[in-house]
């Protein structure tokens, strides 16, 4: 990525960037959680303020799901926090990208407040190619216009899904396990590789198994043994390199 | 009343989702930035969100359960195809596999 010698440079660069596939992903994911929120009951507010607040689509879904069903509080806390709990593991891993740059480290609380999957994605992909100085403009031009992206998403699904053909419906929708899919994938780095294939085959029967932890669980099992075989794995590769 | 219990819902919601961003920031300024901890979380970062991915495509929810799961699992195997046999280019990918999702749904009958 050329030199970025000012924050506003970092910053437009971000929104450029942004603006694309990643904005485009949002829109339509939560497109689909407009029409789900309308469809529950809630107000338009709450929804559009959602996605700025929780900006965390799995956890917005089971808080509208468990409202409209009337589930008591207790039940809607535990399965945000179930369905969001991602957001730990994200935060810690995505931290030392920005642990060069000048930044008062207080600020990190409220930076962490925009990651999601696809900045996550971007910052840990591309993040080593910026000025550590800029990285922090450069994450925040990215991720508010992907934010910005997701409102208009949230407004469009409340008020037109409806009367959307549902063949474009399904297309918006499909888009994102496709999206998220291809990112999560693409990783040169063979532990992540492997924890990626593991929690694809244990996600689905650990939903069943227990909907509300099911996400974390499957990826504590995932992500936990991806890490203990890692010595073994990058060993393996190694000498499947050195025979071939 | 209603109306006031469905802001401390939402409310709920947005604090149970910022503690794990707060608990994850609060760690980090704990640990050494090459701790070999950073892995692991990484790990189980993808470990999650494969789950996630696995869930949304194998049991969805709303207008996406009426299409038959071979529906939904062949343009994704597209998908990663045409991402993958032409330079890891996204839009590439992403085309693959919606044409091919439109092309089963147009050709497989589904009642919509």
């Amino acid at each position: 990525m050329k030199d970025l010698d000012t924050n506003l440079q970092a910053l437009l660069t971000g929104i450029r960037n942004a603006i694309g596939v990643p904005a485009l992903l949002l829109f339509s994911a939560m497109t689909g959680f407009g029409s789900l929120a309308q469809e529950q009951g809630l107000s338009l507010y709450i929804s559009i303020l959602s996605t700025v607040l929780i900006w965390g689509m799995p956890g917005q879904v089971v808080h509208v799901e468990l409202y409209g069903l009337g589930a008591p509080l207790i039940a809607v806390v535990l399965g945000v926090a179930g369905a969001n709990a991602r957001f730990m593991p994200m935060t810690l891993s995505m931290m030392p990208v920005f642990a060069d740059s000048p930044h008062n480290r207080k600020w990190n609380y409220l930076i962490s407040h925009f990651i999601s999957i696809n900045t996550w994605a971007e910052m840990l992909n591309r993040g080593h190619e910026i000025r550590a100085d800029r990285r922090v403009s450069y994450f925040l031009g990215f991720s508010t216009t992907c934010m910005f992206s997701g409102v208009i998403g949230v407004y469009q699904g409340y008020v037109l899904f409806e009367s959307m053909p549902e063949m474009v419906s399904l297309c918006l929708i499909f888009l994102v396990p496709i999206y998220f899919g291809l990112i999560m994938s693409n990783t040169v780095h063979p532990p992540y590789l492997l924890a990626f294939v593991l929690g694809c085959l244990l996600g689905a029967p650990m939903h069943l198994l227990t909907p509300e932890w099911g996400l974390v669980l499957s990826g504590l099992i995932a992500g936990t043994m991806a890490f203990l075989l890692r010595n073994w794995l990058n060993g393996f590769l190694k000498s499947k390199e050195s025979n071939g | 009343m209603a109306e006031s219990s469905a802001w401390i819902v939402f409310i709920s919601a947005i604090i149970a989702t910022y503690i794990w961003r707060f608990a994850g920031v609060m760690i980090s300024h704990r640990i050494e930035a090459n701790h070999p901890a950073f892995e692991w979380f990484t790990c189980l970062a993808y470990g999650i969100i494969a789950s996630l991915v696995a869930r949304t495509l194998i049991i969805p929810s709303g207008l996406m359960a009426e299409v038959p799961l071979w529906q939904r699992l062949i343009p994704m195997l597209f998908a990663f195809v045409g991402f993958y046999m032409f330079g890891k280019r996204l839009l590439v990918g992403i085309v693959f596999g919606e044409a091919a999702f439109i092309f089963l749904l147009l050709v497989g009958g589904v009642n919509l």
